[in-house]
């Protein structure tokens, strides 16, 4: 099967499961509710304190919703033993990473959107000015948090406590993509000028690349029986 | 039987560990005894002479984890792998003690047990991912593909700790100034000197653990794969008389 086709397809297939079963994205919802109401109640938020906290807390929220989503990406695969599928398929193991990447992707991006309106509400944000900057930095940051992500999402599947594993394995090597995430948001919101953070979203961009390069060459171990 | 790598190990093993006993008695005395106390550190200086060969043997552990790592990927040698499993282990007790001696040198110099500096927060996460390499290791039930998921982790690992080393720097210096920087201070003969002996002795112990936990490593597998053929053999005789 030709390589792009491939992807297409197991894009294709996650897109479709998910919206029969509607499981991976409420479920991603309900949690980031509940950490922006959690949040809340322990910082007692005032203007001020809220400018000052509310980067962190997007992230905070953005990373463990995004870490529910990646779990869920190859748990899914276990039913059926659709896992021994996918490994035993003639289909290039490179392209089965892009998909599952492309579409936890698109899961996360999507969550993110739909929860940044109402932290604006809740937070009392003014961000009329720098909607466009703060999509890129989702946009980059989510894709290095799914490039790395979808790779211990697949490591972690077949392993005991893989619920645990998950995060615990794929924090610290986040540490990159949410410090660069915090600041640049943090600059984004508070109207700094581009320049001041644009180091921030230069330091994504890298990321993304090297770690999707990386985990494109690395999943083929994985699946390899 | 037994692999020939390890039988060397068993015939050398001894002079590394001797050298590294040497070169580290020499280092202390100099360190503690011989040298004088620093212009401006005063006593304090000698903890370097701990700390600093610590944290520089923790990143050449990683470095020969990552690099075995990328080797056991390649040749799938298991040999390689028990001796990853090896260093990163040790890598592990070198950072957690390099992270205590330099906290406890933290405490006089800056007045504090812990600060967020760069060179702390890389050597937490450094710790923090050895720990997720070790823990992995454990929770995988086939030792083949655990030996290939934790060299996985490691390269990732190893790719990505110049960027977290990167990225802290960064963030901090951005927030505050760096307490503390060696750039421009040229180093004296008598620091240097034990911290050097400090340094060779510290490598040769960490290549001296390595070579006795890979060894250990080796012969347990070597045992257990005997024990059971020894087992299905006896089952065996017993089933089919």
């Amino acid at each position: 099967m030709p390589f792009f086709k491939t992807i297409r397809w197991v894009v294709w297939k996650d897109l479709i499961s998910e919206w029969r079963t509607r499981e991976t994205m409420s479920s991603m919802l309900f949690f980031a509710l509940i950490v922006i109401l959690v949040f809340s109640f322990s910082f007692s938020m005032d203007q001020d304190a809220a400018r000052q906290l509310i980067a962190g807390i997007i992230w905070v929220a953005f990373t463990f919703t995004g870490i529910i989503g990646l779990g869920k990406s190859f748990t899914s695969e276990l039913q059926n033993d659709c896992l021994e599928s996918l490994q035993m398929s003639p289909a290039p193991k490179g392209a089965i990473y892009l998909g599952k990447t492309a579409a936890n992707f698109l899961f996360m991006l999507s969550v993110e959107i739909l929860l940044f309106p109402l932290f604006v509400l809740f937070f009392n944000l003014d961000v009329i000015e720098a909607v466009g900057t703060l999509l890129i930095i989702f946009f980059l940051a989510t894709l290095g948090l799914s490039a790395v992500g979808t790779l211990f999402s697949a490591l972690t599947v077949q392993i005991r406590a893989r619920e645990v594993m998950l995060p615990v394995l794929l924090l610290p090597l986040a540490v990159p993509v949410m410090i660069a995430a915090v600041e640049a948001t943090r600059g984004a919101l508070s109207g700094d000028p581009f320049s001041f953070y644009s180091q921030w979203i230069q330091l994504l961009t890298i990321f993304d690349i090297i770690f999707t390069v990386v985990s494109f060459w690395l999943f083929e171990f994985i699946l390899d029986s | 039987m037994i692999n020939r790598i390890i039988r060397q190990i068993q015939r050398y093993k001894g002079w590394f560990g001797g050298g590294a006993a040497l070169c580290i008695f020499l280092g202390l005395y100099t360190g503690l005894l011989a040298s004088p106390p620093d212009y401006y550190q005063g006593e304090l200086v000698r903890i370097m002479y701990v700390h600093v060969p610590l944290a520089h043997t923790s990143t050449l552990a990683y470095s020969v984890l990552f690099g075995g790592s990328i080797w056991y990927l390649w040749k799938r040698d298991p040999l390689v792998d028990n001796m990853c499993q090896a260093s990163a282990s040790i890598c592990a007790l070198f950072t957690a003690l390099a992270l205590i001696t330099g906290s406890i040198w933290a405490k006089p110099t800056w007045n504090t047990w812990w600060t967020w500096d760069p060179r702390l927060v890389s050597f937490t996460v450094l710790l923090l991912i050895l720990g997720g390499y070790l823990m992995l290791r454990r929770l995988v039930d086939d030792p083949v593909r655990g030996g290939r998921y934790a060299a996985i982790l490691a390269i990732v690992g190893g790719i990505d700790l110049p960027i977290i080393k990167f990225s802290v720097e960064w963030w901090r210096t951005l927030h505050q100034p760096m307490s503390f920087s060696t750039r421009g201070v040229s180093i004296s003969e008598d620091i240097l000197i034990p911290l050097t002996l400090m340094s060779i002795g510290c490598w040769l112990l960490f290549a001296y653990m390595v070579m006795v936990r890979t060894q250990i490593l080796y012969l347990t597998e070597l045992l257990h794969a005997k024990k059971g053929r020894l087992l299905s053999q006896t089952h065996f005789s017993q089933t089919t008389p």
